[in-house]
């Protein structure tokens, strides 16, 4: 089965600073239909001005993965790591026990947009952890290329998180597929984060979501007129 | 959502206070409370500021990543944690004379926080917070690792703020 999660029906909060689309309840936006899909909790569609971003908060018991479609990222947190992230990087917080960390724009004169992505961990009280890592575009261009599992691997890099949960990033040329098989009792989430894509027949412009379930396969096609950049995540 | 919330509120100029009110913040999560955390303003003039390289630096920095505190977040707060320098704790003692203007304080616990926890400089923020007509948990004089004192701290008070609040819906 594939529902969309039109674009257009997703939270939305405007600070000036912040233009944030909440494709699940997050903030002031609640909505019980939308709590999640499977342990990915939150997936926050984030345009940030220069300058600014988010000040030193909190977190617990969470998997939190950074994706930058435009700009750079600037993160700091209470274990000392400093950072700063731009496209074709990975960013994985493990929040475990707790952590506090702050998100800026590492611009000051031109804005971000990156996607900021929760995953529910399988354990609580895990010890904290920080990843990050570059990898070349190439390696994404019309092929589902994993960014974070819970397999440790370096062949390819991808980051490790604490959850049954894998997630693949992808850029298709207009009319490029790819494929990508669905094991037994698992379900899918596709995220279409640049231009359009069609997924088995249904059309997926900027912002738009699908929820997979009880489908063994997906073909996911660049129906742009340019590239178009989609995430995959393949859930328990 | 967590039971007890947590009000950070530090004053600190080149990082000392800020780290353990950190420490304190990241105890307080360990501990499942909400947080929020605020830096209160400087006191001290603009130009004698300016005169310290590493004060403006740390400044300019600090008013990037915090903000200063709001009504509604002593409201909010079950527990407000007040880290200040070891030598001024002028600005920490302003905000606690500010608190009783927003809100009855009553029910709510201070937790006052010193780098090495001085006690000359906290003895002034036990007074202010129980003026302001907070609970007052006192901290560990002497600890021999500020950073996992006030860890351990920010879950104590944490805890604390938990069993008044049970006591107090029994």
């Amino acid at each position: 089965m594939l529902t969309l999660r039109k674009a257009e029906d997703r939270g939305h909060t405007d600070l000036g600073w912040l233009n944030s689309y909440h494709t699940f309840s997050f903030g002031g936006y609640h909505d019980p239909q939308h709590m999640g899909f499977r342990a990915l909790r939150v997936l926050n569609d984030d345009r940030v001005a220069a300058g600014k971003g988010f000040g030193a908060h909190g977190h617990r018991d969470m998997e939190i993965l950074s994706y930058v479609l435009e700009g750079g990222l600037a993160h700091k947190d209470s274990m000392g790591e400093q950072h700063v992230l731009g496209p074709n990087e990975v960013q994985a917080m493990s929040a475990g026990s707790g952590v506090i960390h702050s998100e800026f724009n590492a611009s000051t004169t031109s804005p971000t947009h990156f996607l900021q992505i929760w995953i529910i961990p399988a354990v609580e009280d895990l010890k904290p952890s920080y990843q990050q890592f570059a990898y070349p575009s190439a390696e994404k261009r019309g092929v589902l290329r994993l960014i974070a599992g819970p397999e440790h691997t370096n062949n390819p890099p991808a980051a490790h998180i604490n959850q049954d949960a894998r997630m693949f990033a992808a850029v298709l040329p207009p009319g490029v597929s790819v494929d990508y098989s669905i094991q037994p009792a698992r379900y899918a989430w596709v995220h279409c984060a640049t231009g359009a894509i069609d997924v088995n027949g249904v059309a997926l412009k900027q912002g738009d979501g699908l929820a997979v379930s009880n489908e063994s396969a997906l073909q996911l096609r660049g129906s742009n007129a340019g590239d178009s950049e989609l995430l995959l995540f393949d859930l328990a | 959502m967590s039971d007890v919330n947590v009000l950070i509120v530090f004053y600190s100029r080149y990082g000392n206070a800020e780290r353990i009110a950190l420490a304190a913040g990241v105890g307080a999560i360990q501990a499942r409370a909400n947080i929020r955390l605020r830096r209160v303003a400087d006191l001290t003039d603009a130009k004698t500021i300016d005169a310290t390289p590493a004060w403006r630096e740390n400044l300019d920095r600090m008013n990037r990543d915090y903000v200063a505190p709001r009504p509604a977040d002593p409201q909010w707060a079950d527990v407000i944690v007040l880290a200040t320098p070891s030598d001024s704790c002028a600005e920490i003692e302003s905000f606690c004379a500010w608190l009783p203007s927003i809100a009855p304080m009553t029910g709510k616990l201070a937790a006052p926080l010193a780098p090495g926890d001085e006690e000359s400089a906290l003895r002034p923020i036990y007074a202010a917070a129980a003026c302001a007509g907070l609970f007052v948990a006192p901290a560990k004089i002497g600890a021999s690792d500020p950073i996992t004192a006030a860890r351990e701290y920010g879950q104590r008070v944490t805890q604390i703020a938990r069993s008044l609040k049970q006591a107090a819906r029994a």
